[in-house]
């Protein structure tokens, strides 16, 4: 079932967590909401979900709208990001309760129950589970749980708030692929939110890139992550260089760097900052042609499959981050204090003025 | 234990302070008790069954006991709501009310036990009002039942309150999500997960509202047979030198207050085990 989110705006007091929010999520598709703490992304998942009601906007599933309709009518299922469990109940009980609490009619018999239920904690991989209660339970297996509770209703959409927030980095890594694997096995709408851009970028089919209650960008991980919309998402999707400097006579002037300047952004002279990755920026010993800006090495960081080199200006005096590979590293044979001369492979270019 | 002794410790004086504690509470708690049985010991077996199975002192327990009961039902009920209140909502004044609730713990018993009379009296606020309805509060079981009441309702509160407040809303919303509507939510979540505490909550009320003996005594016109509370009894038979059936009616509430005590113990334990420690 696809979900539509129109023009959703909501406050809490004189705090605008969402600002006209748009976004639509196609049937049977995993989209993370992705964002800084406070940027909204919470506010419209538990909109979507029916938990908190717009101020203004309309939430529509399958094309018909549902702002209107309470959670339980809304046929969603919830994750949250500390589980919810109910401790009073084994694990099997919890599982459970979404169908025990069905309106006689349409509530299935024990035996259906208890085999739905056996299913269900088959596909999370924890029926030997099934007579533990919560508090015996790691946080992984708890969250696992969890996510077998709200499938039993069998929901058109499942929502997961930060669903791995609470635990450790291994765990984490693990539980994301897994819910990458439960995903495509059953192919229910799925959006979750994340502060983790490791984690939006190697689950989603989308991203929606969230800062300061509206979307900076949605679109396919590589797409966001290769080309983002704004500085904000470049940003906040792994480190990044800043060359400060003005657009003059359609190249950007940083101190010693000039670089041919966008159209878009040529035709006047204003302030603008150019945005490089640091693995984006090429190191070498001897001036090359072109445009390039000498630096001193300040720190090598050689852990690691790569090698992170501190790098100073010697133009602007401003720090600079290069990732170099272990070979390109043995080659060079730099050592600390030496100069070096940096020119950026891939610099994307924004206006100052645009707000971070 | 010799193990425990010898274990070097990052806290000095484990000894001292063992023993200093041993000592206090022996002084405190157990010469005072074994007192106690040694003066009932003064009676035969016979006298003593005599002496707690006596019309007069059966109606006190009778009373004690009930009125105690029924007190501390009350207060589950009502003090569930008030512990509600004062965690799921914002109002102004709330701390006042939170403040209120501790009333009955700070306030001397006698000064209670007054102020109920005053206004339970016929002529008192609420006597007034009950009156002409055919209820008579003051002097009568009831007003007993209402001194307990009163001095009772922070321990419901007080339980159910941390509980409340650690269970959060999380739960419900997840309930719901689930297709819930608020009375199986109610029911089938949050009241299971209240009710260790509440049962702990009433069963602390009841305890001590059967040693309550200050705010009761002039509510209740301590009339033999009909409002005299088993704590009144025993100042009574003190008063006329009966020492020996004093300490017997006193024996008999304080085996009923250990069984509480044990009670209590074992539906903390029993809590503790089931939803282990978070």
């Amino acid at each position: 079932m696809s979900i539509e989110v129109r023009n959703i705006s909501k406050s809490f007091g004189k705090f605008q967590a969402l600002k006209d929010v748009s976004l639509e999520v196609k049937s049977g598709e995993l989209v993370a909401a992705l964002g800084p703490s406070g940027c909204g992304k919470t506010t419209l998942l538990r909109i979507i979900a029916g938990l908190e009601t717009p101020d203004s906007g309309s939430i529509l599933f399958h094309g018909e709208d549902a702002t209107q309709s309470s959670v339980s009518d809304r046929k969603v299922g919830f994750v949250f990001q500390h589980y919810a469990l109910f401790r009073h109940m084994t694990v099997f009980e919890n599982v459970a309760f979404g169908l025990r609490v069905k309106p006689r009619p349409q509530r299935p018999s024990n035996e259906v129950i208890r085999q739905k239920v056996t299913r269900l904690l088959e596909l999370v991989q924890l029926e030997w589970l099934a007579d533990r209660y919560p508090s015996q339970l790691s946080g992984g297996q708890r969250q696992r749980i969890a996510l077998a509770r709200a499938l039993a209703v069998e929901p058109k959409v499942l929502l997961l708030d930060e669903p791995f927030g609470a635990l450790d980095a291994k765990v984490r890594k693990d539980l994301r692929r897994w819910l990458r694997r439960l995903h495509d096995e059953i192919h229910v709408t799925s959006v979750f939110v994340t502060h983790d851009q490791d984690e939006a970028l190697e689950v989603a089919d989308h991203v929606v890139v969230m800062n300061h209650g509206q979307v900076e960008q949605f679109g396919a991980p590589e797409q966001v992550y290769e080309h983002p919309a704004s500085p904000f998402v470049y940003n906040f999707l792994g480190n990044v260089n800043l060359f400060h400097g003005r657009i003059v006579g359609g190249n950007l002037q940083s101190g010693s760097l000039k670089v041919a300047a966008p159209d878009a952004l040529a035709g006047e002279e204003r302030a603008a900052i150019g945005y490089v990755r640091p693995y984006d920026l090429d190191v070498q010993r001897a001036r090359t042609n072109g445009s390039t800006i000498e630096a001193i090495v300040q720190h090598i960081h050689p852990v690691g499959p790569v090698v992170r080199l501190e790098l100073l200006r010697r133009d602007t005096q401003d720090s600079l981050e290069a990732e170099l590979t272990k070979d390109q590293f043995r080659e060079l044979a730099l050592s600390v204090g030496e100069h070096v001369f940096v020119s950026p492979k891939n610099l994307h270019i924004f206006a100052a003025d645009y707000a971070i | 234990m010799t193990v425990l002794l010898k274990r070097r410790s990052v806290i000095p004086g484990f000894g001292i302070t063992l023993g200093y504690s041993l000592l206090y509470l022996s002084l405190i708690v157990l010469i005072p008790l074994t007192t106690l049985f040694l003066k009932t010991a003064s009676l035969t077996l016979a006298a003593f069954w005599e002496e707690v199975t006596s019309p007069r002192v059966l109606a006190s327990f009778k009373l004690s006991f009930g009125a105690s009961l029924i007190a501390a039902a009350i207060n589950g009920v009502m003090g569930l709501l008030v512990a509600w209140v004062l965690v799921r909502y914002r109002f102004w004044g709330k701390r006042i009310v939170d403040a209120l609730v501790d009333l009955p713990f700070a306030l001397p018993t006698s000064v209670a036990g007054i102020a109920l009379t005053t206004l339970y009296a016929k002529n008192g606020w609420m006597g007034q009002l009950l009156d002409p309805l055919g209820i008579q509060a003051a002097f009568t079981p009831l007003g007993v039942t209402i001194a307990l009441t009163f001095i009772g309702l922070p321990f419901v509160v007080r339980t159910v309150q941390p509980v409340l407040q650690d269970l959060g809303v999380e739960v419900e919303e997840a309930a719901a999500s689930l297709g819930a509507n608020r009375l199986q939510t109610f029911r089938k979540v949050i009241f299971p997960s209240l009710l260790p505490s509440v049962l702990t909550g009433i069963a602390l009320a009841f305890a001590r509202a059967v040693g309550e003996y200050g705010s009761v005594v002039f509510i209740s016109g301590n009339m033999p047979m009909r409002t005299e509370i088993a704590p009144l009894l025993i100042m009574t038979k003190l008063e006329q030198y009966d020492y020996a059936g004093a300490t017997a009616v006193a024996v008999v509430m304080l085996l009923l207050s250990f069984v509480l005590l044990f009670a209590i113990n074992a539906l903390q334990w029993w809590n503790r085990r089931k939803y282990g420690a978070r």
